[in-house]
């Protein structure tokens, strides 16, 4: 154990000047200690000295500025907050980087987290490689062509009072993120507050989906997008996640074959093959306001279900209610189908064994006789 | 030993000229008989030698042909070996009309199965390797459709043959099963299981191929009516509930399954892989089945074929003679047709 440590930190110091690939983050923590610690030591007091300095002005909650835009933000900046966040150890200056002198000068730029979170940094700042998707994002791509409402980290991520996603105070913890992303996607989120997600997640199901569940997180695409987990064709991946596994749904008693039914149906063998005009689970079920069919406001009440089926087979009528949807030919709840199913099977292995027998028995004869001739 | 197959030799060749005379007497006796008779009254002695040297010509020829048979035979007798069986002449077994048919029938079902078969078979790996090579389900769907208007015209076009076309209308006549088809059956179960050396004798369609005719029937009827209510899904949804079309999704998916079999291993080993046919039968494309084989496996329709062209002069002597007019028709007007299409046999 010992001896394979040392091994490690041989490795990792010749490696320094050897030509094998070298990476900062592969330094023991040992030896990252001995590095980083005078580092530390210098960081701490001064960070704590120039949060003081700061506060002196940013604590007082009504300070505030005016933007050339006339928008009046606040810049007050509260103590508490920011000594519980995961940068609590940090200066104010380590982020605002480009305030050097009070009173400011200059323009104030929005901190750029990149500064210390990138792939291989040395303050252990974490990043991972799904982070960096964010830049080919419907938000990244937004930001970068300079759409100043598109969110970057900190809208989501928070400011001051970053902390973990594990944290249930942090903006990123699931039970949050529903009013985290309905602070830009209002009407969304109001719609979601109408589907049986959100209800079962105020319900503490905690399994329940919010928007990351379907969208993602660093990697949000526009629905338009083929790569999107919410493209049209990607649909019944993105909801199989939870809808086909009994872990998941199961538990709640919700059944998990509609997922198998689908694929089975024409609709479900058509998308995977690149039909582009066949209904997926939302066309049917809804995308954020999807109800339990029992619901009488829900698209696929039997009520509803004309309505739905006609938003791309015209004319659909009543008859499009009658009979099961999500219909199942092996199982017995498929009524006439199932039986038309069985009879079909063993029509097929009679009429095979019969046919299949009688060549078996033209050969046997044959060969036989063959067989005697010689 | 060689003074005894010499004396074999000798006897043989005596057998054959004694046989040869004799039968060409006879029947030229007969023909003259039956002939002149026939057309005394009615027709010019012109047209007469005309016929007569047809009838002649013809009957040399068969006479020729027995000769040959005789003498294989003996010959097979004396030297202890197989007859030997070359292909003597040829007969038409389907005409082109129908040939067409099954050309026509075979290139949809071929297409449809091609194009079907991956939708059933959804997860199987090949399946998306056959969608991406054609384009999408969307491409697929496209070529099924072509390939179900092929299958519907064949369809409509054939029980238009059968009402309407005089062949048509003699094909249905000798597919309709029988009793005998049944016996035939048990039959040839007993001569598989070596309880007999006596295969049944068929006709012109043995049970086996009366089973694949009425099987597309079936088949056709359940793909057909599936598929064309869920082809117009929406026009067909408008007058029966959704589980209608559910049924007749399930019933197209397993019947196309089991057509699908009953061609690749029944109709298959039938044509292709049967000892006798390997590695085809060529009868779909050229019409014409071998005098052997009409022999072997067609008896019946082989000697009604054989009387209505051999036996006929004397029948119709023999009713002359009974004082009966020569101009009726001796012969009711299926064996009739069958002496029409023989004439038109080919020699190799």
């Amino acid at each position: 154990m010992v001896a394979s440590r040392l091994v490690h930190w041989i490795k990792w110091l010749t490696g320094l000047f050897g030509p094998t690939r070298w990476s900062p983050s592969s330094c023991p923590s040992w030896l990252l200690a001995i590095l980083m610690g005078p580092l530390l030591v210098l960081l701490i007091p001064g960070g704590a000295e120039a949060l003081k300095k700061c506060t002196t002005c940013h604590r007082k909650p009504t300070l505030s500025k005016r933007l050339p835009s006339g928008r009046v933000i606040s810049l007050f900046v509260d103590e508490e907050l920011l000594k519980e966040s995961v940068h609590a150890k940090h200066s104010c200056s380590d982020c605002h980087s480009d305030i050097r002198a009070i009173p400011h000068k200059g323009e104030i730029k929005r901190v750029s987290c990149i500064r210390c979170h990138f792939k291989g940094n040395v303050v252990g700042a974490p990043q991972k490689d799904i982070n960096l998707e964010f830049a080919k994002s419907v938000h990244g791509v937004a930001a970068a062509a300079g759409n100043a409402k598109a969110p970057v980290c900190q809208d989501c991520h928070g400011t001051h009072n970053i902390l973990s996603p594990k944290d249930p105070d942090s903006q990123m913890n699931k039970a949050n993120i529903p009013e985290t992303c309905g602070r830009c996607h209002l009407e969304v989120f109001s719609d979601y507050r109408e589907s049986v997600h959100w209800a079962a997640f105020e319900h503490e199901k905690e399994d329940s989906a919010v928007c990351t569940d379907c969208h993602g997180e660093h990697t949000i695409r526009a629905h338009e997008n083929p790569e999107s987990s919410t493209y049209m064709t990607r649909v019944p991946e993105t909801c199989s996640r939870c809808h086909s596994s009994v872990a998941v749904v199961g538990k709640y008693g919700i059944k998990t074959e509609q997922v198998a039914t689908y694929g089975r149906s024409y609709h479900g063998i058509a998308i995977k093959f690149g039909g582009k005009t066949v209904a997926n689970c939302a066309s049917c079920h809804g995308v954020h306001d999807i109800l339990p069919s029992s619901d009488p406001r829900s698209a696929v009440h039997i009520d509803n279900i004309p309505k739905t089926c006609g938003k791309c087979h015209t004319g659909a009528n009543a008859n499009y209610a009658k009979g099961k949807i999500h219909v199942d030919p092996t199982k017995r709840e498929a009524g006439t189908v199932y039986w038309i199913s069985l009879l079909f099977k063993w029509l097929t292995i009679s009429v095979m064994m019969a046919l299949v027998g009688h060549i078996g028995l033209d050969l046997f004869r044959r060969f036989r006789r063959r067989g005697a001739a010689h | 030993m060689d003074e005894e197959q010499r004396n074999r030799q000798v006897a043989q060749e005596g057998v054959e000229a004694g046989l040869r005379e004799s039968l060409k007497r006879e029947l030229e006796g007969e023909i003259r008989q039956v002939v002149e008779a026939e057309l005394r009254e009615e027709l010019s002695r012109e047209l007469r030698d005309r016929l007569v040297a047809r009838v002649k010509a013809e009957l040399a020829e068969e006479i020729r042909a027995r000769i040959a048979r005789v003498k294989a035979e003996l010959e097979a007798e004396i030297l202890g070996r197989a007859v030997p069986s070359p292909p003597l002449r040829e007969f038409e077994r389907f005409s082109g009309n129908f040939r067409v048919q099954h050309m026509v029938l075979m290139v949809s079902c071929i297409i449809l199965i091609i194009t079907g078969l991956p939708l059933k078979f959804h997860e199987a790996r090949v399946s998306q390797i056959f969608f991406d090579l054609i384009g999408g389900v969307q491409m697929s769907t496209l070529i099924h459709r072509i390939g179900a208007v092929g299958l519907i015209s064949v369809g409509a076009y054939h029980l238009l043959y059968l009402i309407a076309s005089r062949e048509g209308r003699r094909n249905f006549w000798a597919l309709l099963p029988r009793p005998k088809d049944a016996t035939d059956l048990f039959q040839m179960l007993r001569y598989f299981l070596g309880r007999t050396d006596q295969k049944p004798r068929f006709g012109r369609f043995s049970y086996v191929e009366k089973f694949d005719y009425w099987a597309v029937y079936w088949g056709m009827l359940i793909m057909i009516g599936s598929g064309l209510l869920l082809w117009f899904l929406e026009t067909s949804l408008r007058f029966l509930p959704k589980f209608a079309a559910d049924i007749a999704r399930e019933a197209h998916s397993d019947e196309g399954l089991l057509a699908t079999l009953a061609i690749i291993i029944w109709h298959f080993y039938n044509v292709h892989l049967n000892p006798e046919h390997f590695p085809m039968n060529w009868t779909f494309w050229t019409g014409m089945i071998g005098e052997e084989e009409m022999r072997r496996h067609h008896p019946l329709e082989y000697e009604e074929l054989m009387a209505s062209r051999v036996a006929r002069p004397p029948a119709v002597a023999g009713l002359a003679a009974a004082g009966q007019s020569a101009a009726d028709p001796p012969l009711p007007s299926p064996s009739d047709d069958r002496a029409q299409r023989a004439l038109g046999e080919k020699s190799p």
